[in-house]
């Protein structure tokens, strides 16, 4: 080979490839809007982008897998926390989570209710955007697993169970529903009596259920045990459990979406299996 | 020193090792916070200290690679610079654009993607001081007229840098946009035009440490080069597959950066024959050690451990995870921060006065430590990311709950991060001992015939 071969060789190899390169990326740009929901991009999305830009979230967080690696990715965080709970976490976010327990904490940055809003709102967006099945599964920030004492209980590891098949018994494909859902209950509740996560310990479910439609208290429209735990599951916020770390205004931290991302059959199931609890 | 204006090299040099030390100082901050907790959280938090650890990086790299510049073209040209003065104004422009910005960042002041947060009046300076560095070396070169190989594929490495800076001057409604062409600056620097700068620095270093044939080396440049672009153009692609592109861009990343290692492949060997051929035939036996060991650390960090997490099936898995920062670390600093610091190595015994004779002790205990250090850092963070991939990925554990668990890693990251430090020291210490000398020093004998020009093919 000569060098004239060689200028040759690197020039026409750099040509092709940056002609095969831009092709694609004018192709590419036919699809973006399909792929990315653009026709969603409202000024409060795009306020939203500025706000996380402002703020510097890329610098500690992943968005897209992209970013910071000192907090959790929030590519999917609209999906697995409601808006009420985020906006009530970035008002203050050591109300829900203590630095002496994970060593870290996201520090309070002033946002105002409005930058919160389009944050949320520009959140909603990405969450919606086509990643590919990316992550391949939820990117929690706490499971509370690896809060003392939790891990050594039996039944509150997070391990996917066997495959369900028909003719299981609804109380174990209920268990399986539990785990994994999305997002997962077991992500917010234990089922071991103490341990409360961003939700309550569901040990004991049933029983306190019956208790609690008997007391008075009560403000959905349940007669029974089973009938609450199912409100509870498709309309959170029929009743609310107290507690600052539950609910914002009224309104439940709990995901409002498995009413819709659940089947009536899986609905049935859950339903059976927490009322195993008693 | 040859000519006289290849002075001005020394004080790119000085200043950017200098940021050097600064963002090493950022960077043991920043890892201290994983271990948390924190008791700056509400004074300097975590994203600024990192935000200002990897702004400095490339604003002292960028230096690195421009006084290099400076120091090359006029011996390569056999000319004294165009003006020296607009070399010094550029120097202080570039100096001020950096030093502001990280100082904005204190306040977070700074906008935009990882990597590219300069606000825009920075990002425009940024452009002046670059476009004032290419009209001063390419007048150099035009008055000259005498234009090398080498030189030819470093000019337009660093043309080709300022080009693809141009798309982080825009702003898009569409994050998934912004994302795409975020990597055309990044992407296509590191593992695109940047590899000109390095192998063409390579090429220089090993024409003057060897008795290598120039011919023979830059025939193997342009192959080098090309091998490069066939597989980094498309290989930007392995930063498209989880941001909402089209899914066709999942096997043409996987394929096309996987073929990256090769280049970095071809510059070892590139090393390895140039010294097997020709032998040594320079007595700056430092300055060898660091080129080596720059193809040899790129070939690790880059090379093998780009690889490493490359593929889509592999890379679902560790995106966004600190598996990315054990590459990210081994390869910036093999590929980058080595080649800037043998160029330094090799040009500081000519043109500073050393209040010592010989081979100087201190120099190569920088160089140890650093790759001690350096190794032992890819290690803490490759542990801390495997295991942050199985339990937070696979067993499903929280964010938080796994980076409790993997707290041992940050200590030992922290350790050897120490290591490294104290080598860095060693190295800004073992520069600023010396004086700068102004003049060309009248006995250039041994460096003239050590040159290798003359000499046929070994
Ligand atoms: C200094 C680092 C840091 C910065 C800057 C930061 N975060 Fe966080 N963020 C964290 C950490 C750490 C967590 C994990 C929960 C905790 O400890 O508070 C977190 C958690 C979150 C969560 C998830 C909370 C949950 O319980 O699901 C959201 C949402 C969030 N951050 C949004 C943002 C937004 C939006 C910004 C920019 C305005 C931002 N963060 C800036 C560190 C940071
Ligand atoms: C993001 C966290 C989260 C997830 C995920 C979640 N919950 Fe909840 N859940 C809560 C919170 C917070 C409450 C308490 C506030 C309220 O009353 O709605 C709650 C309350 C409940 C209650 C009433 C508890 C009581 O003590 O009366 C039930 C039952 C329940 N959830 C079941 C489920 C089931 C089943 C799933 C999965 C399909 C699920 N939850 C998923 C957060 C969550
Ligand atoms: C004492 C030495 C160093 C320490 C303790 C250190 C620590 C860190 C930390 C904690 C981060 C943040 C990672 C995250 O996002 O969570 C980081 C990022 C980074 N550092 Fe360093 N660093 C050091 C030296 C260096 C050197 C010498 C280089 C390059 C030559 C470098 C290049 C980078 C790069 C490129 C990133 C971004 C990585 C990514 O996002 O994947 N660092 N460093
Ligand atoms: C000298 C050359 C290289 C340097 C300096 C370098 C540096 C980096 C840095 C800093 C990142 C993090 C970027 C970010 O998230 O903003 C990164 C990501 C990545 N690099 Fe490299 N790299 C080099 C070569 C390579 C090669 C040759 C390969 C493949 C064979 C490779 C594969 C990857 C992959 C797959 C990612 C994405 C990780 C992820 O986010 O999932 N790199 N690189
Ligand atoms: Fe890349």
């Amino acid at each position: 080979m000569t060098t004239r071969q060689a200028r040759m060789f690197a020039i026409a190899s750099t040509a092709i490839a940056a002609l095969v390169f831009l092709i694609l990326t004018v192709h590419s740009h036919t699809r973006f809007p399909a792929l990315t929901n653009a026709e969603a991009i409202t000024p409060a999305v795009v306020a939203g982008k500025d706000v996380w830009h402002r703020y510097n979230c890329i610098n500690c967080h992943t968005l897209f897998g992209e970013g910071a690696y000192y907090a959790p990715d929030l590519t999917k965080i609209a999906q697995l926390r409601g808006d009420a709970y985020l906006t009530a976490y970035m008002r203050d976010p050591g109300q829900f989570y203590d630095e002496r327990v994970h060593r870290r904490l996201m520090p309070k940055q002033n946002l105002s209710d409005q930058e919160i809003a389009d944050l949320i709102a520009f959140l909603s967006w990405a969450s919606n955007v086509d990643t590919q099945g990316w992550p391949p599964r939820p990117i929690l920030v706490a499971t509370g697993l690896a809060a003392p004492g939790a891990a050594e209980q039996p039944g509150v590891t997070a391990v996917p169970t066997r495959p369900v098949s028909p003719e299981d018994d609804p109380i174990a494909a209920g268990e399986n529903v539990f785990k994994n859902a999305t997002p997962a209950c077991l992500a917010c509740h234990s089922t071991t009596p103490g341990v409360n996560l961003a939700g309550p310990s569901l040990a004991g479910i049933a029983s306190r259920a019956e208790e609690l439609i008997a007391s008075g208290e009560y403000t959905g429209e349940a007669e029974d045990a089973a009938g609450y735990i199912r409100e509870s599951i498709v309309a959170p916020s029929a009743h609310i459990i107290p507690g600052a770390m539950y609910s914002a205004g009224g309104m439940s931290f709990m995901p409002a979406t498995y009413a819709e991302s659940l089947s009536d059959e899986e609905i049935d199931q859950l339903v059976a299996y927490l009322m195993s609890f008693r | 020193m040859r000519y006289q204006s290849q002075s001005v090299a020394y004080w790119y040099f000085a200043v950017a090792i200098v940021l050097f030390g600064l963002q090493i100082v950022f960077g043991l901050l920043s890892a201290a916070k994983y271990l948390g907790p924190d008791p700056l959280l509400d004074v300097l938090p975590f994203d600024v200290t990192k935000v200002i650890h990897t702004n400095l990086l490339i604003v002292w790299v960028l230096l690195g690679f421009m006084g290099a510049t400076y120091w090359l073209v006029p011996e390569e040209s056999r000319t004294e610079l165009h003006s020296v003065k607009l070399a010094y104004v550029q120097l202080v422009l570039f100096t001020v654009t950096g030093v502001t910005a990280v100082i904005g960042y204190l306040f977070r002041y700074g906008t935009g993607n990882k990597l590219l947060e300069q606000p825009l009046p920075h990002k425009l300076a940024i452009v002046a001081t670059m476009l004032i560095f290419l009209y001063n070396v390419g007048m150099t070169i035009r008055k000259a007229g005498r234009f090398t190989v080498t030189e030819g594929v470093l000019v337009l490495g660093l043309a080709a840098s300022a080009v693809l800076y141009l798309p982080a001057l825009f702003e898009f409604e569409n994050y998934t946009i912004s994302i795409f062409y975020r990597w055309w600056t990044i992407h296509l620097w590191v593992e695109g035009v940047w590899m000109m700068i390095m192998g063409s620095f390579l090429a220089y270093l090993l024409i003057r440490l060897s008795g290598v044939d120039r011919e023979v080396m830059e025939k193997w440049l342009y192959v080098i080069v090309g091998l490069v672009f066939i597989a980094g153009i498309l290989g930007t692609a392995h930063h498209y597959y989880w941001v909402g592109v089209p899914s066709y861009w999942l096997p043409i990343g996987g394929f096309f950066s996987a073929l990256e290692p090769v280049a970095l492949v071809g510059m070892a060997a590139y090393a390895y024959f140039a010294l097997r051929r020709a032998g040594l035939s320079h007595p700056n036996k430092l300055a060898l050690h660091w080129t080596i060991g720059s193809t040899v650390f790129a070939l690790f960090g880059a090379g093998l451990l780009g690889l490493s997490h490359t593929w889509p099936a592999v890379n679902r898995w560790t995106h966004g995870t600190l598996v990315t920062a054990m590459h990210g670390h081994s390869a910036f600093y093999g590929a980058y921060a080595m080649i800037v610091l043998a160029m330094i190595t090799y040009a500081l015994p000519t043109m500073t006065r050393s209040p010592h004779e010989g081979e100087s002790y201190l120099g190569y205990a920088a160089f140890w430590l650093q790759i001690a250090g350096m190794f032992g850092m890819t290690l803490s963070f490759a542990t801390a990311g495997v295991a942050q991939v199985y339990l937070e990925r696979i067993v499903g554990l929280g964010y938080l709950d796994t980076q409790l668990k993997i707290q041992v890693h940050f200590l030992m990251l922290i350790l050897t991060a120490s290591i490294f430090a104290i080598g860095v020291g060693l190295f800004i210490y073992d520069f600023f001992r010396r004086v700068p000398l102004t003049e060309v020093a009248a006995d250039e004998a041994v460096e003239l015939s050590a040159s290798g020009e003359a000499q046929p093919a070994g």
